[in-house]
């Protein structure tokens, strides 16, 4: 083998290792960042590097941010870690998401602050995870949509209790998605974005949360 | 001297007068023909809709050139129901009930025979949906000349060029920035990345004035974009379906996706939804 083609080869070699790497870090779930607010109190939230998000906030109105990935999955496995979950009054720890065709807003909810959501009657539970959910089933009435202003379903897995934050943990969607599907709660076939969010309501706390 | 000046001064105001009459009335008509324009019936020309090579014939028929506008409601219904006020904005937040009867009263008043009879005691037991708790049952005079919503064929067939096509994917440009107020370009600022409701909160997104973007091919303006239109057919997934949840609307509006502006998307919602991207233009019968 020539010097020259050798050198080749290990160049290749090297930059497949790169690329490799590369897309290693892209595990981090970062191919989405939100952030909204309505603007009431103080929000200050931090897209940190990687799947890292942190917020601040004291006397909100309402807000959400999370990080998650731009195409939500059905077999996807949220793993998490939530160093700093300290809300003080209203606010959830949770994995949120939509579909398309059927338009559908789906929650999976770890933890929250005093109020658990949704607040109606349970259609049953699903273990997952190592805790049990009870499983809900909203409505929204004439609300903002990406096809535009849309009557739609909220489907909920909720735990029963909270669940301990500080250490790495996983969310098996696909075991929700299932017990879902099995009291006839079916996501549509077009997938939008899915982020581990924070979402706080006349409230105040902190959070610091890595999602990958 | 004097008489013949009066004289001449006289026959002057007189004729003037005759002939703003005239022009009135002329001007009564013009509205007609400009607001109602004549869209010349086929097959359908436009390779991009869902249409295209099925053997679908389009009759003539005339399509607002704007979207009903505020004004256009107000000096029908009374009331203005839009969450953002304007004379020569899109009426919105109108479900497909007031559109129906919005179409009657306007008939009503220009002395049209209206083309729908309303049934508000009957439940129409097509629809099934599960939210629409009004379920008139609404049928058709076939014949009549008054005004009424589009077909979904009409509206696609319209909004694709008709017999003047240029087979855009938009109506009137393949570029939905120039052909359609949607929730990237609606707001304070152009946005980017994926559609998130937050954003298009925080950017102040709303509808624009009517005829405030390209025309398409047959001078009809905002088919793409703005509001969302109500078209007179059933969501169905069949011709043979024995029941429906849904209307369809068509166009796509300020507040949802661009794929929704695509002259070929099929929107649906239930036929008493309403909401700020969610308005109509009308039709008539030669």
């Amino acid at each position: 083998m020539s010097k020259k083609l050798r050198k080749a080869i290990a160049l290749i070699f090297a930059a497949s290792l790169c690329i490799s790497t590369m897309l290693a870090g892209n595990a981090y779930a970062n191919t989405y960042w939100q952030y909204w607010t309505d603007g009431g109190g103080y929000v200050n939230a931090v897209n940190g590097s990687g799947g890292n998000f942190s917020v601040n906030w004291y006397n909100c109105g309402n807000f959400v941010v999370g990080k998650g990935w731009a195409t939500g999955s059905p077999n996807r496995v949220i793993n998490y870690n939530a160093g700093v979950w300290a809300p003080s009054g209203n606010g959830y720890l949770t994995l949120y998401g939509w579909t398309r065709n059927a338009l559908i807003e789906y929650y999976v909810v770890d933890s929250w602050g005093n109020w658990r959501p949704p607040g109606s009657n349970s259609l049953g539970t699903v273990y997952s995870d190592g805790g049990t959910y009870d499983i809900y089933r909203t409505m929204r009435y004439n609300a903002p949509s990406i096809d535009g202003t849309q009557t739609f379903a909220q489907y909920w897995s909720v735990r029963t209790s909270k669940r301990p934050t500080g250490s790495n943990v996983s969310i098996t969607f696909a075991n929700h998605v299932n017990a879902w599907a099995s009291r006839g709660l079916y996501l549509g076939s077009s997938w939008s974005y899915q982020v581990m969010a924070v979402e706080g309501y006349q409230s105040s706390g902190s959070a610091n949360v890595t999602v990958w | 001297m004097k008489k013949v000046l009066l004289l001449i001064l006289i026959s002057i105001l007189i004729l003037g007068g005759c002939t703003r009459k005239t022009s009135k009335k002329a001007s009564t008509d013009e509205n007609i023909t400009n607001e109602m324009v004549f869209v010349e019936g086929g097959t359908f020309v436009n390779k991009n809709s869902t249409f295209y090579g099925k053997d679908i014939v389009i009759n003539d028929f005339y399509i607002s050139k704007y979207e009903i506008t505020q004004y256009e409601w107000k000096m029908i219904m009374g009331d203005n129901p839009s969450e953002f006020k304007g004379d020569n904005y899109p009426v919105e937040n109108v479900s497909w009930y007031d559109a129906i009867e919005y179409c009657n009263k306007r008939s009503i008043k220009e002395g049209l025979e209206p083309y729908y009879n309303i049934d508000k005691t009957s439940k129409d037991p097509f629809n099934i949906s599960e939210y629409d708790d009004i379920k008139w049952t609404v049928t058709i005079n076939e014949n009549a000349n008054g005004y009424r919503l589009p077909t979904e064929a009409e509206w696609e067939y319209a909004a694709s060029g008709g017999q003047k096509s240029k087979n855009y994917i938009y109506s009137g440009s393949d570029n939905a920035d120039k052909a359609a107020w949607y929730w990237r370009n609606s707001g304070d600022e152009y946005l980017k990345g994926d559609w998130s409701w937050p954003k298009i909160a925080s950017n102040n997104n709303r509808t624009k004035p009517v005829g405030s973007t390209k025309p398409n091919e047959l001078g009809l303006y905002d088919m793409s974009g703005n509001v969302r239109e109500w078209c007179w057919d059933w969501y169905t997934e069949s011709d043979s379906a024995k029941g429906s949840a849904y209307k369809i609307w068509k166009g796509g509006g300020w507040m949802g996706d661009v794929v929704c502006c695509e002259l070929s998307y099929r929107g649906k919602y239930e036929a008493n939804g309403m909401g700020p991207d969610t308005g109509f233009r009308v039709c008539r019968n030669p």
